[in-house]
């Protein structure tokens, strides 16, 4: 691991932070390939082999970092990225730039640490190109001061080519929101696989918003975009998922579950399907309100409370 | 023992249930039976306590104490159990912390109980119970959900609908299990082969008790008369 002269106190914050609140020890093993931010300095670098980190920090802030795996390469253990900010106010933007090649397997894990913020925007920009015949999973962990006054956009934009499948999870389920604002649109070529999966808990004065976009352009490519929102006190939350089919054999599935507590939530879902292949076909769900009655009394009949019930159907929502 | 008395139950103008009396005791096995629409789900929903299913009128009694007005919950802990004939779906919650419900509870009883279903637990204890699961399989969870609880009664609707036919020894083999444990076993169903099983029945026609008594002659009368019966239920629910 190359940690940068001068910033082995903040990786070193970083890294308890990120173990405390996952039980992950593997951070600091010379075998994990791992990335970690320190508000706008890259301040640890691990690559393995095959794979190529660039980064560069601008003046104004902007932190850039490019990602390049080479083709046929097998990443076995997941590539770590490490972004926190541990000051008590500022600003975060980053721009990652991936390119990944054709027949590579990884799996990314991002975790965002911003425990100790009053107020921040934190912005990350993502491109990424997977290339043929690959398989790559991104799960992106945030972790929230209390306080509320985190502002996190995460805008990625994607092409999966031939064959592969990429797999997302976003979750924002263990600490305050503040506000978000997730974006990813990805486009698929043929035979090309996607599943995307959000989880957010939405507490006290929470904003959240969501947009999925699945644009299935390759014959016989594939898609799934589903979001869970729980929005409770006076949450927020708007979700749009939206899907094009414009190949023959294009499949895509949208769903949007939000589930409401208390009468000072606002929440809304707006799906969006656009056929332009007759031989294509999409799909949606949606559901917004309360706990499903029919689940909460299939748990009270076991003797479970209206409260513990409530708490044990979310857990497994957002788990 | 559990006891209904004089038990009403309307949904709006429509009432349902027309002042019906039955008696369960604990170690024996009940037989609630009747064509469909005749509001056999209804009485296992009001023993219950469903929220839309208060009764109108009458009283529901355990062990000599008044639960009428019992939560759904109370009666959970006052050892009432409901298998449900269609059980709810739930994502992100595996078998294992479905059976498990928040209380300490050892894997190996688990594991037996998931056995005494067929359910092989290697195979099913971390699945979801979720849509993912067949009809049949999402039943057999929830049959194991009901063991693990012990209940002093058992309501068990429609427990074979759903599992394929080779599964109905298997419903036999529950039901005596629960009768070995020292449960009522209170048996809704219009099947005669899960019927003939039981000790008692009480065959209902539209909100009533039509006829009640040892099993055998119930189920004869029922084949014999109610199969072709002209009579109409006009109970649209269920």
């Amino acid at each position: 691991m190359d940690i940068v002269k001068g910033y082995e106190k903040e990786f070193e914050e970083l890294v308890e932070i990120y173990e405390k609140n996952t039980n992950d020890k593997s951070l600091r093993s010379p075998g994990v390939a791992t990335i970690i931010v320190s508000g706008n300095k890259v301040v640890g670098l691990n690559s393995v082999k095959g794979m190529h980190i660039k980064s560069k920090e601008r003046a104004d802030g902007l932190v850039m970092i490019d990602v390049e795996i080479e083709d046929n390469t097998i990443i076995p253990i997941p590539v770590h990225l490490c972004t926190g900010f541990l000051k008590k106010r500022g600003e975060q933007i980053l721009k990652f730039n991936y390119i990944i090649g054709s027949n590579v397997k990884v799996k990314f894990k991002s975790h965002c640490i911003l425990t100790k913020v009053e107020k921040l925007h934190h912005y990350m920009e993502s491109d990424m190109y997977i290339g043929k015949n690959s398989f790559v999973t991104y799960e992106d962990e945030h972790f929230h001061d209390e306080g509320g006054g985190v502002f996190v956009e995460t805008i990625t934009r994607m092409k999966i080519d031939e064959g592969s499948f990429f797999s997302s999870k976003f979750y924002e389920t263990k600490t305050r929101v503040g506000r978000i604002n997730v974006v990813m649109d990805i486009e698929l070529l043929k035979d090309a696989k996607a599943d995307l999966e959000s989880k957010i808990y939405g507490r006290e004065d929470d904003i959240i918003d969501i947009k999925e976009v699945l644009r299935l352009n390759g014959e016989n490519s594939s898609g799934i975009a589903k979001s869970t929102v729980f929005a409770t006190d006076r949450t927020n939350a708007h979700v749009v998922n939206e899907a094009y089919g414009n190949a023959p054999y294009a499949r895509g599935h949208i769903e949007c579950n939000e589930i409401v507590k208390g009468n000072s939530v606002e929440v809304s879902t707006l799906p969006l399907l656009k056929v332009m292949n007759d031989k294509a076909e999409l799909t949606h769900e949606a559901s917004v309100g309360r706990i499903n009655q029919v689940q909460l009394e299939t748990l009270m009949a076991k003797g479970l409370t209206e409260e513990e019930a409530a708490e044990f159907i979310v857990n497994g929502l957002l788990s | 023992m559990l006891e209904l008395r004089d038990i009403k139950y309307s949904k709006g103008d429509n009432e349902i249930i027309k002042g019906i009396n039955m008696k369960f005791e604990e170690g024996n096995v009940y037989c609630i039976i009747g064509n469909n629409g005749v509001g056999k789900s209804t009485i296992g929903y009001i023993i219950m306590g469903l929220s839309d299913y208060r009764p109108s009128q009458g009283n529901i009694f355990l062990d000599g104490k008044d639960i009428t007005e019992l939560s759904l919950t109370e009666r959970a802990k006052s050892g009432i159990s409901l298998l449900w004939q269609e059980p709810a779906r739930f994502d992100g919650i595996t078998v294992e912390n479905y059976l498990k419900l928040n209380r300490d509870m050892k894997k190996e009883e688990i594991e037996e109980t998931l056995k005494l279903v067929n359910l092989e637990p290697s195979r099913y204890m971390r699945r979801y119970v979720d849509k993912k699961l067949s009809g049949g399989e999402r039943k057999k969870v929830e049959l194991a959900s009901c063991i693990l609880l012990k209940p002093k009664y058992v309501i068990m609707d429609e427990p074979d609908s759903g599992i394929d036919i080779m599964s109905l020894d298997m419903i036999v083999k529950v039901i005596n299990h629960f009768k070995k444990m020292g449960s009522a076993v209170i048996v809704i169903t219009h099947r005669k082969e899960i019927a003939i099983n039981c000790g008692y029945s009480y065959l209902i026609c539209a909100g009533k008790v039509f006829l009640d008594g040892e099993s055998k002659k119930i189920v004869s009368y029922y084949e014999k008369t109610c199969d072709n019966c002209g009579h109409v239920n006009y109970l649209e629910e269920e």
